[in-house]
């Protein structure tokens, strides 16, 4: 099972069609600045932009968790939609196993095999109980009653719902949270090999949105291959095997999470971010911190590691003895302070403000370590 | 996605841009009677030649002003197949027994199809001109004369404004759930009847329960902003007459000259 995507361009309207307006404006006597001025609008999408995907290539192989971000506007669903032949490319070509998906049998095929999870799946339940919902798939793959009933148990069983109580209840009766569930099972009853997930934990509160990752999760470790669109850095940090970053519409970073998220200032260019923890370990170290990791996809990574540190410097109380006097409510000043006081690691004489310049750099660095503890506890 | 759409504005500013809504709308009723009593084909011609001429002041490109027509042209090309073949008068260049095309037909095909299409020009240029807002302005204060008797103008023009509002929404809604069901193997395009109707109930069904999300969170938000119908509602942007409109009013009336000439001297 193998996806490749070959230089694939998509333009919204033929070429051809889009050379007219020139034509039209020396018709109108119009000046051209004007022309150009009328047609960037401040906000949204430049309508004169020809392509929503320009020369995009990727590779996608079995076992593969791959992560698309970029800006809104930035091509990602046009992406996804190539993905099982929703859209064809106007350029280049899309290959699922080595055939191409802008052949109309293939695509028939390939909607078995690619399952696509559309934005606020939900909103696309439509039967009167969820066993019809979820056997709308299979139903169309026309396989038999028992394989449909079959599938429907597994891919509810999936979606960690009981079969029984909620088989012959209205779609429309359950709460968001489950109807996504019940849209996402009615995908995986189609049982595809690739599975394309577009925002899958938009509008979720923090647990429905954590126990939904954690279901791709699994899902991805017994095998499926996974396609994740998301806003989220640090979920695209934590799941991806690969990411890839997409800018009006061409690819701007392909790579692995660590080489993806290792360039925070280009992201930061294209209206994208870093994971925030990543964010926090990057300040740190351009404040001469030498944290071991290359990329912090969550908090407590973060704080372990910073931890592990000051203790490596401080003894291993003196990490403890900082955390005490935080949560006394003291200032991190004086609370660095008082912790290299404590530590005994200066004479006596020695007052705060007298201390060597090797000794000085040495308490900045525990104060914005403690700093960061605090900001992230 | 950059398709036109009938009925949708084509943002610009010019002569016709700027006219009152309700002058626009005033105009563009009496310019389909003024096409509809069109007698000759020199009638017709004069009719054609303002409307380009109005298109030219709209600054609208071709592109735009056939891309606006296009989804309802197959309405012209109906009544042109049912002249070309139902009128029979004159010369018979064909004949397969129960349909002839003859000269008339010929004559009346082309007659009527130009007609109609002036008459769909006529009305894409107001909506392309004139946004929705704007339009619905216009409707209540051309109904409001009639609120005495029980009319109730506001009420209808807000109606309308929000329908035309969610139409686009509803087709981009529409599209989006095309593309999932299909990508759960759904059949729009092929297979028996029955199947199409079941697969087009995975269609409607979600975008009727769309609809009524739509509805109440729109409910929702008219009443946090207090919204009432009633009497003493102001207006952010008043409508208000210009030179422009009298500059329109003067162009109607030079093509209805030229059109009553024609029939006149013909």
């Amino acid at each position: 099972m193998q996806l490749v995507f070959e230089e694939v361009s998509y333009a919204y309207a033929s070429l051809t069609e889009t050379k007219k307006p020139k034509k039209s404006r020396r018709f109108f006597g119009k000046k051209k600045e004007e022309q150009a001025a009328a047609e960037k609008p401040a906000w949204g999408n430049d309508p004169a932009e020809k392509y929503a995907l320009h020369q995009v290539s990727l590779q996608l192989n079995e076992g593969d968790f791959l992560g698309i971000c970029g800006h809104t506007g930035s091509g990602k669903s046009t992406l996804i939609q190539h993905m099982n032949g929703l859209l064809t490319p106007t350029e280049g070509r899309v290959l699922l196993d080595g055939r191409d998906l802008s052949n109309k049998d293939a695509q028939k095929e390939c909607r078995g095999m690619v399952g696509v999870v559309f934005q606020y799946p939900e909103h696309q339940l439509f039967a009167q109980s969820v066993y019809d919902d979820v056997a709308f798939g299979p139903r169309n793959l026309g396989l038999s009653e028992d394989e449909i009933d079959a599938r429907v148990r597994k891919a509810l069983a999936d979606v960690r719902l009981d079969f029984d109580t909620i088989s012959p209840v209205s779609p429309f009766e359950l709460s968001g949270g489950q109807q996504r569930r019940v849209a996402f099972a009615g995908v995986l009853a189609m049982q595809p090999r690739i599975l394309v997930l577009d925002e899958p934990a938009a509008g979720l509160d923090p647990a429905a949105r954590s126990s939904f990752l954690s279901l791709i999760k699994e899902l991805h470790e017994q095998g499926l291959t996974v396609v994740m669109v998301s806003h989220s850095m640090e979920d695209l940090a934590q799941l991806c095997s690969r990411i890839i970053v997409l800018n009006q519409g061409r690819v701007f970073a392909q790579g692995t999470p660590e080489q993806v998220f290792s360039d925070a200032e280009g992201l930061k260019s294209i209206g994208l971010d870093v994971p925030a923890a990543q964010r926090v370990a990057n300040k740190l170290r351009a404040r001469g911190i030498a944290l071991p990791g290359t990329l912090y996809s969550s908090a407590e990574q973060l704080s372990a590691d910073v931890a592990k540190l000051y203790r490596e410097l401080h003894g291993e109380d003196a990490g403890m003895d900082a955390a005490n006097q935080i949560a006394a409510g003291k200032q991190p000043l004086a609370a660095s302070q008082a912790a290299t006081g404590g530590a005994g690691k200066q004479p006596l004489a020695d007052g705060a403000g007298e201390t060597a310049p090797g000794n000085q750099a040495e308490s900045a660095k525990n104060n914005s370590a403690i700093n960061s503890n605090e900001s992230l506890a | 996605m950059g398709k036109m759409v009938f009925g949708r504005y084509y943002p610009g500013s010019s002569l016709v841009h700027d006219m009152d809504a309700r002058a626009k709308l005033s105009i563009m009723f009496f310019y389909m009677v003024a096409v509809l009593c069109c007698a000759n084909p020199y009638a017709l011609g004069a009719c054609v030649a303002f409307t380009f001429a109005f298109y030219l002041a709209a600054r609208i490109p071709a592109r735009v002003a056939v891309g606006a027509v296009l989804p309802l042209s197959f309405i012209v090309v109906l009544a042109m197949l049912a002249n070309l073949l139902f009128i029979q008068q004159g010369t018979v260049y064909a004949d397969w027994g129960f349909f002839k095309i003859t000269e008339g037909g010929v004559y009346q095909c082309f007659f009527m199809g130009i007609r109609l299409s002036m008459l769909l020009f006529g009305a894409c240029l107001v909506t392309l001109t004139t946004t929705t807002l704007d339009i619905t302005d216009a409707f209540e204060a051309i109904l409001k004369p009639f609120a005495r008797f029980g009319v109730p103008a506001h009420e209808l023009s807000m109606i309308m404004g929000i329908a035309l509002r969610f139409l686009p929404q509803f087709m981009e809604e529409l599209a989006y759930t095309r593309s999932a069901q299909l990508s759960r193997g759904a059949r729009l395009s092929e297979g028996s009847a029955s199947e199409r109707v079941g697969a087009l109930k995975a269609l409607f069904i979600p975008l009727f329960a769309s609809v009524f999300r739509h509805a109440e969170t729109l409910a929702g938000a008219m009443d946090a902003r207090c919204y009432h119908g009633g009497p003493g509602r102001g207006r952010l942007h008043p409508l208000s007459y210009s030179w422009r409109d009298a500059a329109g009013v003067v162009a109607f009336l030079l093509m209805v000259a030229a059109i009553v000439a024609c029939n006149l001297a013909l």
